[in-house]
């Protein structure tokens, strides 16, 4: 604990504020669904969702039971494709506080939703930085982490999305 | 028979971006002693207080254990409630639900943040899965410039709307002495030349982090006719909750198109009646979070047709002197105490319909009022107000 | 920091290893500041009291639990007391600002009508006893900290 800058108020009475910044440290277990994301990842370069045994919808993030119909999805995983169409981007201008990292920092790489190729919806970076070439519906493939000892972090074992040369 | 309820006290903090002369329970102190003056009342008449905030967002966990005496909660029942943005809202539903179960006859119910003592953005993100979310430290705001991007490129309208919506805001808070920014904006161009945050949302796009409390006595209807002569009832609410990282697959997954605002507006029109909101009802307080999240709210709410939303700022309806006033009280781009500003709204609409709102108060009469609350993905929690019941 | 994720040994679950880092303030407001000042500069603990309930509330306060009442009668009480209660604690956490172990103590200051939370020091934990009369350990260099106390030690 640091007291701010002591600096007094030229006018007014003093005021006490007390900084602090403990890190809390957590240990998040994935579950097995979303654990089986991870596996895939890191063991086959695959991204894959969870079939409804109803309604057949494909879930992304993974899920023990259909939002939609409330029914056990089982164990039904379908691998889903690498390719997509960019649906919707943004990126950081102002470097904000990330408490991940424990620092400002901004992500050079925009943010994206992209339609993958069989109409599941997924959030990922995009290669591209140059602003002026970033627009809807441009045509992405993922970008794998190639070293097997560096992948093992789920969905970040996807680097970003590079535009696919048409 | 449910028991009817009345907000019969209103009390609220000014709103600013830093507080040093009282530390969190103080301030909210100042809302509790505000809203039992209004109702002339004193803290032993309250039965149970409920509260909440946007807890750690101030680094401080179970606020609630350094501030019961503050609250004037000391030995009363009442628990704290936390759903993210719509937190105030859900307190007010909490005293509700309290009174018109028949529990008890008179609550406190009280929302408050103190935003200079953390990092709003910072704590929404830590929030979030961190699997998902790692590296997309944008909090709110990257959420609301998806939003506002699809806005723009699908409804027709132009960054000149959201200015002026921004434009409306200002000059409501210029006229509302608890408003925290109030800039005196001049000009669409002093919007549009603010620097941007995340790209294609500005600085003057987006609600400030402000430090502020505000806290409503609610009673039941037999209470309520004792205490005062110009209760406000909550006629009817409505609350939709739905999951993060989902949001999207529920419909349209940049959140323009909301499912739970969608529903939560079916439930509650449907049951009251309203089959068109700008005549049905007066006047509305909305949950805005941006300038661009305003004209979406519109079309959400049915205040207009689909892409029409900004039509409605342009030809000036949803200003304090139009047929249908929106945020009179400058709203939540000028006041942001996160906590807090669901009860605002509810506190705002109430002031509204009382009369009571001073310099923004309305010149129509206001008989049937709405306030509304947003957070998380999209949840949605609605109020229906009335002069009468 | 880089956070890590690591599979679980013969489970099909993986396990994130991360922090949540934010920066927070602790605003004292005016009530508090004051008493943290009177520490920082004379060495005084001040509490406030209630009129109506004739309490004297240590730290100082801003309202009664009681009675709702604002306070703003000023009291300098000593910076001696009675130990309430205590507890030994020898497990390290990172968030604790002092060396371990630490000896937790509720001591009631004379004139104080509250219980006043503090560490004790300079004592042989063999030693502790409730109802141990103590005595307030300034620190030299003071900062408008509640830690400007070091610690409260037997009284000789
Ligand atoms: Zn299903
Ligand atoms: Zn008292």
């Amino acid at each position: 604990m640091v007291k701010e800058s002591p600096k007094k108020k030229a006018e007014g009475p003093e005021y006490i504020r007390i900084k602090f910044n403990a890190p809390r440290l957590y240990n998040w277990s994935t579950g097995k669904y979303l654990g089986k994301v991870y596996a895939e990842a890191k063991e086959n370069k695959k991204l894959v969702g969870n079939r409804c045994p109803q309604c057949k919808e494909i879930w992304l993030p993974p899920t023990p039971v259909c939002p939609k119909c409330k029914v056990d999805m089982g164990w039904d995983w379908v691998e889903l494709p690498q390719t997509g169409a960019v649906y919707q981007y943004t990126y950081l201008v102002y470097p904000l506080w990330d408490p991940h990292y424990g620092e400002k920092w901004a992500n050079p790489y925009p943010s994206a939703i992209i339609l993958l190729d069989n109409g599941v919806y997924y959030r990922h970076w995009l290669e591209e930085k140059d602003k002026e070439k970033l627009k809807a519906g441009t045509r992405v493939q993922a970008v794998w982490k190639e070293d097997y000892e560096e992948r093992g972090q789920g969905v970040q074992d996807i680097l970003y999305f590079r535009t696919l040369e048409e | 028979m449910p028991n009817r309820v009345a907000i019969i006290g209103i009390g609220q903090t000014y709103h600013t971006g830093r507080r040093d002369d009282v530390s969190q329970p103080e301030m909210v102190a100042e809302a509790v002693r505000a809203a039992l003056t209004d109702a002339q009342l004193s803290i032993k008449d309250i039965e149970a207080v409920f509260f909440g905030n946007m807890e750690t967002f101030e680094g401080i966990y179970l606020p609630d254990h350094g501030m019961t005496a503050e609250v004037g909660a000391f030995g009363k029942p009442g628990f704290k409630v936390n759903t993210g943005g719509t937190t105030g809202a859900s307190v007010v539903a909490e005293g509700f639900y309290m009174v018109t179960a028949g529990l008890y006859d008179l609550v406190m119910v009280i929302g408050f943040e103190k935003q200079d003592c953390g990092d709003t953005t910072a704590a929404i993100t830590a929030a979030a899965v961190p699997t998902w979310a790692k590296g997309a430290a944008t909090g709110a705001i990257g959420e609301f410039a998806k939003q506002a991007l699809s806005y723009l490129e699908t409804s027709g309208a132009k960054e000149e709307h959201a200015a002026m919506v921004r434009l409306k805001a200002d000059r409501n808070a210029c006229r509302n002495p608890y408003a925290h920014l109030r800039l005196g904006l001049k000009s669409i161009d002093e919007v549009l030349q603010s620097p941007y945050l995340v790209w294609p949302l500005r600085l003057l796009d987006f609600c400030p982090q402000s430090c502020g409390a505000c806290a409503l006595i609610l009673a039941s209807e037999q209470r309520a006719k004792k205490i005062t002569k110009k209760p406000v009832w909550i006629a009817d609410l409505e609350v939709v909750h739905q999951e993060p990282f989902r949001a999207g697959i529920f419909g349209d997954p940049t959140g323009k198109e909301t499912y739970t605002q969608h529903v939560a507006c079916e439930r509650l029109y449907k049951r009251n009646g309203i089959t068109n909101p700008r005549k049905d009802i007066d006047m509305a307080e909305i949950y805005e979070p941006s300038n661009w999240e305003e004209l979406n709210l519109y079309e959400h709410l049915h205040f207009c047709d689909k892409n029409e939303g900004w039509k409605l700022i342009e030809k000036g309806v949803t200003e304090i002197e139009g047929e249908f006033p929106v945020n009179p009280s400058g709203g939540v781009t000028a006041t942001n105490p996160i906590g807090a500003t669901p009860v605002i709204r509810v506190a705002e609409a109430a002031l509204q319909i009382r009369g009571d709102a001073g310099e923004h108060q309305i010149t129509k009469d206001i008989n049937t009022a709405m306030a509304t609350a947003l957070g998380g993905p999209n949840w949605t929690v609605l109020f229906l107000l009335k002069r009468s019941m | 920091m880089q956070t890590v994720t690591e599979k679980l040994e013969g489970m099909d679950v993986w396990i994130y290893h991360g922090q949540i880092n934010i920066p927070n303030t602790y605003s004292a407001g005016a009530v508090g500041s004051r008493f943290l000042i009177e520490l920082r500069d004379k060495k005084r603990i001040m509490g406030t009291r209630c009129p109506a309930c004739n309490r004297v509330y240590i730290p100082a306060r801003s309202i009664c639990k009681d009675c709702f009442g604002q306070l703003d009668e000023w009291v300098e009480v000593s910076s001696k007391g009675t130990v309430l209660t205590y507890a030994i604690d020898y497990e390290v956490k990172p968030i604790q600002p002092v060396e371990h172990p630490i000896i937790y103590g509720i001591i009631q200051l004379d004139g104080a009508d509250t219980g006043f939370v503090h560490m004790l020091g300079e004592v042989d934990p063999e030693q502790l006893r409730v109802g141990m009369r103590v005595q307030a350990v300034f620190k030299k260099e003071r900062e408008g900290n509640i830690l400007d106390i070091k610690y409260f030690k037997p009284l000789a």
